[in-house]
């Protein structure tokens, strides 16, 4: 396994030569005498003396065991010492002393020297110094186990006020489902012990508005989306209130509602202004015995609501002014709130609504899209 | 609502806002029921539901003693006499077996949504089976709605 030397180029003595150039080099080097008991080190270059700072005296003749300390790895030391036995190469890194007593990281190769024969004569060394890499290891071992545990502490923060919020939610949800009931409650007491007529109408009609507030609250909370509902839901149970308080013999009302969704923030107006067309519609259009049907639609198009309520009773101009002015101004309110636009017309017989609402972008974003806007 | 019943159900209330007792009772009333009791506080609803076994016992979660309305379900429908309805704005509160109860009522409630849920609980007692339609505020215990299913 012995690879042969190839010979110097040129007439000069390679062993003066490689003394001179090893002598200079900037890399700490060391031989030691294998032949003789000990392993002495025979010759060390200045890098070396540097390095250890001990001088040339010190270290003659010495065992390199000199510059081991309480620190020394002893197994590392045992794997030199095997590899030496058996002349083999060999790469360490280890703890060593100084002869001022502070230690370094010396990273160190090991080869060993062979005559013409093959026999192991010398045992030759490199040196480095490693400590800086290995403070910048523990720099970033120890960085790293602060960050993890940051990013740890961060995360339960991060969770802890989540759960915080989502307590808090459900607690104001509660609080506000609550206070509604007890608001409707109220309306309805009073209304029960009003003698019948106009005051108690109010009240119960107060109470109505009431309740489809709290249909919307009540949706909005229980789909896990607190930012949006579906206007279908709301309209399906408030149309089956709407048709469980009238004589279905006589009046007919046909709802045709696209699923959609609207955002929190249109989610209460819509309601009352639906609220308040299809009830004025119902309480106002089939005065006495007349019988008549209210249609509801509501479609998105074009990025809006549109939404008619028809009906084919008496017509605005023939009832009696006052009942439907509330309802009707509410109505008026909610639209312009929303920067919608609304027409009211006879239809002779009958009245027709017709209501546009730009929806906002928070019930545009990721709602499935109508037919009717795929095809423009 | 106007159907003449031989026995009318008699109904035990357990809430602790007085407004929404009183208003309840009355709506009752018109639908036709007898109110056995109002309790506002956990011991006060066990001790009514030991006096008087109700056929039904519409119980709130919050109570005056606090969140005690699971335990009040717990211990009335331990009568087998006692069908057991939550009516709360909480049903977040509500363990998984319902404490016994055969579905809860959402607050805020419509009248409708009442008398529907009252009118299914009858039929139910009465060993017909009931109607859900249109009832969005009202929500049967699993193991009620699937029997309902068989």
């Amino acid at each position: 396994m012995i690879a042969r030397a190839r010979p110097l180029e040129g007439t000069i003595d390679p062993g003066v030569t490689f003394a001179a150039a090893f002598e200079g080099s900037p890399t700490p080097m060391v031989l030691v005498d294998a032949r003789r008991s000990d392993h002495p080190i025979v010759w060390a270059n200045v890098a070396f003396l540097t390095l250890t700072g001990y001088d040339w005296d010190d270290v003659a003749g010495r065992n390199c065991r000199l510059l081991q300390g309480p620190m020394t790895d002893p197994e590392t030391v045992a794997r030199i010492s095997a590899a030496i036995a058996a002349g083999a190469c060999f790469e360490a890194e280890l703890v060593n002393y100084r002869k001022d007593g502070s230690w370094f990281w010396n990273g160190l190769t090991l080869s060993p020297v062979r005559d013409a024969n093959g026999v192991v004569t010398h045992y030759y060394s490199a040196q480095a110094d490693m400590t800086g890499k290995h403070k910048l290891e523990a720099a970033m071992t120890h960085a790293n186990a602060d960050l993890g545990r940051r990013v740890a502490e961060q995360t339960a923060d991060l969770r802890a006020a989540l759960e915080q919020k989502t307590a808090l939610l459900h607690e104001v949800d509660h609080r506000v489902k609550n206070n509604l009931q007890v608001i409707s409650s109220l309306m309805l007491l009073k209304a029960r012990r009003t003698p019948e007529g106009e005051a108690r109408n109010a009240l119960n009609g107060m109470a109505d508005r009431i309740g489809a507030l709290s249909t919307v609250h009540r949706m909005l909370y229980s789909a896990g989306d607190v930012t949006r509902f579906d206007f279908r839901e709301f309209a399906d149970d408030f149309v089956g209130d709407l048709v469980a308080g009238i004589d279905g013999e006589r009046m007919a009302v046909n709802a045709s509602i696209d699923s959609m969704a609207v955002s929190a923030a249109m989610a209460a107006p819509l309601a009352l202004m639906l609220h308040e067309l299809a009830t004025n519609a119902v309480r106002h259009a089939f005065p006495g015995d007349r019988p008549g049907r209210v249609s509801i639609k509501a479609r998105r198009c074009d990025g809006a609501l549109r939404m008619v309520v028809e009906d084919d009773g008496i017509g605005l101009s023939a009832g009696p002014p006052n009942p439907s002015g509330f309802g009707r101004s509410l109505v008026e309110m909610v639209v312009r709130q929303l920067r919608g636009t609304l027409t009211w017309s006879e239809t002779a017989p009958g009245t027709r609504v017709e209501i546009s609402v730009p929806l906002d972008a928070v019930s545009l974003s990721d709602g499935p899209a109508d037919p009717a806007d795929k095809a423009s | 609502m106007g159907e003449p019943k031989p026995h009318p159900l008699r109904v035990l209330v357990v809430e602790d806002e007085a407004l929404i007792a009183l208003e309840l009772e009355c709506l009752l009333d018109d639908l036709g029921y007898v109110i056995v009791g109002i309790a506002g506080s956990s011991q006060e609803a066990i001790a009514l539901g030991r006096e008087t076994h109700p056929d039904v016992a519409l119980v709130d979660i919050h109570l005056v003693d606090g969140p005690t309305g699971v335990a009040v379900a717990e211990a009335l429908s331990a009568d087998p006499r006692t069908t057991v309805v939550f009516m709360t704005a909480n049903a977040k509160r509500i363990p998984e077996d319902f404490a016994g109860a055969v579905g809860v009522i959402a607050k805020p409630y419509s009248e409708r949504v009442v008398a529907g849920a009252l009118r299914y609980v009858a039929a139910c007692r009465a060993g017909h089976v009931g109607s859900l339609d249109g009832l969005d505020g009202f929500c049967l215990a699993a193991r009620h709605a699937e029997r309902m299913h068989h």
